[in-house]
């Protein structure tokens, strides 16, 4: 069994190389050229492929590379970023492999490659048998990357392609840098704000608890109220805090996908049939607008206490 | 400027209604058969963009649907319903490859098959980022891949410009604007459009337009087994805090302590 990781972000690589050796002892991790810098003093992986005129943000390229080095893999692991789920079915299909997104787990049993995902909305895991090659994607924060073995560095070229895509802008995107994942107190807002303005009560929770302030999707991505870095779902950030206080979010099932492994789960919202209680371990059905104020003045006193 | 007409194809998928789906934490059942089944939520972004580009340019669009929850019944009736659906909101007509309940078909075989049905009829193949149910958004790659057309993922924003489409695509770190030319398949995220609610006539008229039922035939062995589907292990005490505002914070901030979470 010979596994390939190609991750754009350096440090999610090395997750998928974390996750690449439960099923081999041979993880190649390849590198584009404009993290190169990065691999000084990498560990993990049995080798780095380095090709330095790949850079990472450059789709086409990474599809025909990765294709052209696959006949020496087995499997293929790619991060579940949207850079990472865009390139695994189009790289699946040109190598003739399987292939499965949001990997939790995998394991080989009498050498057939099995692993496991989230699915139905959160509301079920499939536990899914890949044929060979197989190609995936790897949920994140859900292996540890390794720091066992120092790998050799070896210079691989790109193939030439022919570009169909042409760029014609990129604007990157303002980042905040809310540690949403790793975070123990998470304060998940939705539209029961009325108002932008009004999210200040949820900074305010957020605050005196020592948390952060999350979204739903329709909060971040439409309504434009947060940064889309913070929107917690199936298609954004899942939260595993030791407190999760969802308010105003009805608890579609996109959302509460998110929220599975949080520890404690508190709900506040006016409509008692939300199905967000049904993922909660204490509910609230009152107004945020009445409840929130009464909470953060209790948690004051009991502070100033 | 060049106007082009454009033949566009829609991926609308019979998805499982998540929301609506129940599951037995304690015997592990999950109840597939008794949940509804309807369009996927972002296949409707895919198609009010569709009717966006036709009420421009001009030219037709199909809804293409592969099923496998059974050719007969409940399940075809709603495979129906969920493509009248999208008729009503302006496509012109549509593709409906009903197989065998259970029958054994994975995003290889699918896209395989659809690729075929789109091959030399359309220029234009608009899909969701993901569905309902599963996700993965694999298919429109995988179809993509099959016919040897551009990929572009994540679309918030299309335009046709003769015949090239300029499209915006979100990702983690950039907001990327790139022109690709025709053929193409692209996948839009939610944020793309706001998608019409169909009037009472638009969903009369939906009922005679042509939609071509078609038997599924499997062109090879799918690549994937579902082994198993589990019922994760979430416990939750679901305890509803009672009394007025002031004795609600006070129960809440006391259960909060004594679970040892403040």
């Amino acid at each position: 069994m010979r596994v390939l990781a190609y991750g754009d972000v350096l440090d999610l690589a090395l997750e998928l190389v974390a996750a690449g050796r439960e099923i081999s002892d041979n993880v190649v991790l390849l590198v584009a050229g404009d993290q190169e810098e990065k691999i000084q003093g990498l560990k993990g992986p049995n080798e780095v492929l380095l090709c330095k005129d790949v850079k990472s943000d450059d789709q086409e390229s990474l599809v025909e590379l990765i294709t052209s080095i696959a006949q020496d893999f087995d499997a293929i692991l790619l991060p579940n970023d949207r850079r990472g789920r865009e390139l695994v079915g189009v790289i699946a299909h040109k190598i003739g492999g399987s292939s499965t997104t949001d990997v939790s787990s995998l394991r080989l049993e009498n050498g057939v490659l099995v692993i496991e995902r989230i699915t139905l909305g959160g509301k079920a895991i499939a536990v899914e048998e890949l044929s060979l090659p197989a190609v995936m994607t790897i949920q994140k924060g859900r292996f540890k990357p390794l720091e066992d073995i120092e790998p050799e560095v070896r210079e691989i070229q790109a193939p030439k392609i022919e570009r169909r895509i042409e760029v014609l802008e990129k604007k990157e995107k303002p980042r905040v840098g809310v540690p949403l994942d790793k975070a123990e107190i998470v304060v998940a807002v939705g539209r029961g704000f009325k108002k932008k303005e009004d999210l200040k009560l949820a900074y305010e929770l957020a605050e005196i608890l020592g948390g952060v302030v999350g979204a739903t999707r329709p909060l971040a991505a439409d309504l434009k109220w947060m940064e889309e870095e913070v929107w917690i779902g199936i298609s954004g950030v899942r939260v595993a805090p030791k407190v999760l206080v969802v308010v105003g979010a009805s608890g579609q099932q996109q959302f509460s996908a998110g929220i599975m492994d949080s520890k404690i789960v508190v709900a506040v919202n006016n409509d008692s049939s939300a199905p967000i209680f049904e993922h909660a371990d204490y509910g609230v059905v009152m107004d945020l607008y009445q409840f929130l104020p009464a909470l953060i003045k209790k948690l004051k006193e009991a502070k100033g206490a | 400027m060049m106007v082009t007409l454009m033949d566009i194809a829609v991926l609308i998928k019979q998805s499982l209604d998540v929301q609506e789906l129940r599951v037995d934490q304690d015997t592990g059942k999950i109840y597939i058969e008794e949940a509804p089944t309807k369009a996927g939520d972002i296949d409707l972004n895919a198609a009010e963009e569709a009717v966006r580009i036709k009420e421009k340019v001009g030219g037709k669009a199909t809804a293409i649907m592969l099923s496998t929850w059974g050719a007969s019944g409940k399940r075809l009736k709603e495979a129906k319903e969920a493509l009248k659906r999208v008729l009503a909101m302006g496509l012109d007509d549509a593709v409906l490859i009903m197989g065998e309940e259970g029958q054994k078909a994975d995003t290889y075989v699918v896209a395989k098959t659809l690729a075929e049905v789109i091959r030399d009829n359309y220029q234009l193949v608009l899909a969701a980022e993901g569905s309902d149910d599963n996700f993965s958004g694999l298919l429109p790659a995988r179809i993509a891949a099959e016919l040897d057309w551009p990929f572009i993922a994540y679309a918030t924003a299309l335009e046709l410009e003769g015949e090239y489409v300029k499209v915006t695509r979100s990702l983690e770190d950039y907001e990327e604007t790139v022109r690709v030319k025709l053929p193409a398949v692209i996948a839009v995220t939610q944020e793309i459009n706001k998608p019409r609610v169909p009037k009472l006539m638009d969903i009369v008229k939906a009922g005679k337009k042509p939609l071509d039922q078609r038997d599924f035939t499997p062109p090879s062995e799918p690549k994937i087994a579902i082994r198993e589907l589990k019922v994760p292990k979430v416990e939750r005490k679901n305890v509803i805090i009672e009394g007025d505002v002031e004795e609600a914070a006070e129960k809440l901030l006391q259960a909060l302590k004594e679970e040892g979470a403040l």
